[in-house]
């Protein structure tokens, strides 16, 4: 079985070859050429630098469109009228399924037709020169965003290409987004993407990697995203990665949120070896969205506040269109000044709110009992425990389609609208924690006059598109009922 | 009628490449509280999954689900796999049948004709789909069954 190990440096060259042959654009990649062209690069694109020495949140929207010259259209537009400080470059469905044949068959219909005939850009297919072309044209350093289990040829080639952020990981870009695909086989695939991050900083170039923080973007309670998150960091770490965004996805609950944001951030900075600088990325709710752009603007403005108060390096904004799907570059861009102007009316004042301590320890004491689990799962072994743990069902990710987590915890709001665990399965927690998650849920089902259940569940998963936060049986229930 | 206190098999999955998990998850939530023995194949599961799980559980009914807006695709030739395989079961299909056609009769009735026996849109709730289960198959549960999950 794999461990936590740094791979050495002729494994990694030897599996570089076979990875970098699997497409025609893998051959042109020249790593010492590809050094010259990150030194080249003016401070401003060097992502890292300019992520981990921002002072106030900075903001970055999600796109990606197959032509090069639309992706450069439409990331001009964002960075000039949404005024995003990071770009980014989403991946297409089939780069992702690492079937690089049908990319190239959406790219040219795209080139012929001029219409979107893939759902992102197929960076393997543009190669290096596309790439550079593409780094050359924005202002603003860009990270490749995706969803990819093995991205070895993608990380290969965005890396020589210019890009110096790459999001995803072996656990949070496996159990959220594919069936089949084993753990060992993912963690193995990613620790060579890591290795080849840590290359490339070993020469200066430090590429930044940001593990995927929502997971299943569904009611995910906030210590089983930041365990994941410190587990994916400390695999990063090991392969020579120092820049490392740990993510966390918006439950809605102000108090939660902006508690986890900072429990991320001291957890992260525990957990992690000192040479590794960790920053944080919020993201906006990736939950359903109201059918409706008006209200998708206030689920949009109340992650932008949370940001404003919590204070993360980095916030992922959403669009009001979210609801149906890939948004036009006006939404998308709407959504970033949105954010911003609630980030930047609210960051000055000192808002104090009650709980946040109190919630934040509460937090920090679940994600120790998971990373003790796993540590105690692996005899040490951060990779070995992961494995063992999700295979147990110690750790486990509520709605995950993947076979490698149980998926049979399953999460409810509490009558404060905090995310809490309804249905334990095997996860591992202390007793007194578990009650804790009891009392709470108690106290709503008592406001709510009915029974504890799933009924709760598939109503808090409509809360939000809905128009609320806590999805209360209709005419019971409500704000102030409680006390 | 005849009370039937043996416990009935139901086979849940969402078909083709779909990764959507939740509606499956909750419904499976919600079976198993109404006293089914639910068989819950996950996403992405293939016709001949469907038909195969059906066999090796003597599944009363199979239960399909798709939000991506593949449905109709994915179930071309479902029926004649079922029949194949010697499946005898009521065949439901529900969630986000038809992307950008809002006329849902319309889905009904393609459904209908692909051979599913009942077709629900995504905004039913579990409780439907298990009272149309409950008199398909002339199932007769205790109310206290019906809504609490058994800790």
């Amino acid at each position: 079985m794999i461990r936590d190990e740094r791979i050495p440096s002729d494994e990694l060259r030897r599996i570089d070859d076979e990875i970098r042959s699997g497409w025609s654009t893998g051959g042109d990649v020249d790593f010492e050429e590809a050094i010259r062209y990150h030194e080249s690069l003016p401070a401003s694109k060097r992502f890292a630098d300019v992520l981990e020495s921002a002072d106030k949140p900075l903001l970055q929207p999600r796109a990606g469109v197959p032509r090069l010259d639309d992706q450069i259209e439409l990331l001009e537009y964002l960075q000039d009228d949404g005024k995003a400080d990071l770009l980014p470059t989403t991946i297409d469905s089939y780069t992702r399924d690492n079937e690089y044949g049908k990319a190239q068959e959406g790219l040219e219909k795209a080139r012929e037709t001029g219409e979107d005939t893939l759902n992102g850009f197929p960076a393997v297919n543009h190669g290096i020169e596309g790439c550079r072309e593409l780094i050359d044209a924005l202002d603003a350093p860009i990270e490749v965003r995706h969803g990819t289990p093995d991205a070895r040829l993608l990380a290969a080639i965005t890396f020589a290409g210019g890009f110096q952020s790459f999001e995803g990981g072996p656990i949070s870009y496996n159990i959220p987004y594919t069936k089949r695909h084993g753990l060992e086989e993912t963690i193995e695939k990613w620790q060579f993407v890591d290795r080849l991050a840590g290359a490339y900083t070993e020469r200066g170039v430090r590429i930044n990697r940001e593990p995927f923080g929502p997971l299943t973007g569904t009611l995910v309670p906030p210590s089983i995203a930041i365990a994941i998150m410190i587990v994916e960091g400390q695999l990063a770490a090991t392969q020579g990665v120092r820049s490392i965004t740990l993510g966390y996805g918006q439950v809605g609950n102000v108090v939660q949120d902006v508690a986890a944001l900072n429990a991320l951030q001291k957890l992260g900075d525990e957990y992690l070896p000192d040479e590794v600088c960790v920053t944080t990325v919020f993201h906006e709710w990736m939950g359903g969205f109201p059918p409706d752009e008006a209200r998708a603007n206030g689920v949009i403005s109340l992650g932008g506040m949370t940001a404003a108060i919590a204070q993360p390096d980095k916030v992922i904004t959403k669009s009001p269109q979210e609801f149906q799907g890939v948004p036009t570059k006006e939404a998308n861009a709407a959504g970033l000044r949105t954010t911003r102007q609630v980030i930047d009316m609210a960051i000055e004042q000192n808002i104090d709110i009650d709980g946040i301590a109190e919630e934040q320890d509460l937090i920090e004491r679940e994600t120790r009992c998971l990373m003790d689990t796993i540590f105690a799962h692996g005899d040490g072994d951060v990779v070995r425990g992961t494995i063992e743990a999700f295979d147990s069902g110690a750790l486990d990710v509520p709605f995950a389609p993947s076979d490698s987590a149980k998926g049979a915890v399953l999460p409810a709001r509490d009558d404060d609208g905090r995310v809490r665990i309804f249905e334990w399965a095997d996860l591992e927690m202390d007793d007194d924690i578990k009650e804790i998650h009891k009392a709470r849920l108690s106290q709503r089902a008592d406001t709510e006059g009915r029974e504890e259940s799933f009924r709760m569940v598939a109503d808090d998963v409509d809360a939000i598109s809905d128009g609320k936060l806590i999805g209360r049986p209709q005419g019971k229930g409500g704000v102030g009922s409680a006390d | 009628m005849v009370l039937d206190t043996m416990s009935r098999t139901v086979v849940l999955g969402v078909i083709g490449s779909d990764a959507h998990v939740v509606g499956i998850t909750i419904l499976e939530q919600a079976l198993s509280a109404a006293g089914f023995d639910v068989v819950n194949l996950g996403v992405q599961t293939s016709q001949e999954e469907f038909a195969e799980a059906a066999v090796a559980h003597s599944a009363e009914a199979v239960l399909v689900s798709s939000l991506y807006g593949h449905a109709e695709q994915d179930c071309q030739g479902f029926h004649e796999v079922l029949e194949e395989a010697d499946v005898d079961a009521m065949t439901y299909i529900g969630g986000n049948l038809a992307v950008g056609q809002d006329d849902f009769e319309q889905t009904r009735e393609t459904f209908e004709e692909l051979g599913f026996d009942r077709v629900f849109d995504s905004e039913t709730d579990p409780e439907e789909a298990i009272a149309a289960l409950e008199r398909d198959l002339h199932v007769t549960t205790s109310e206290s069954e019906q809504v609490t999950v058994t800790s």
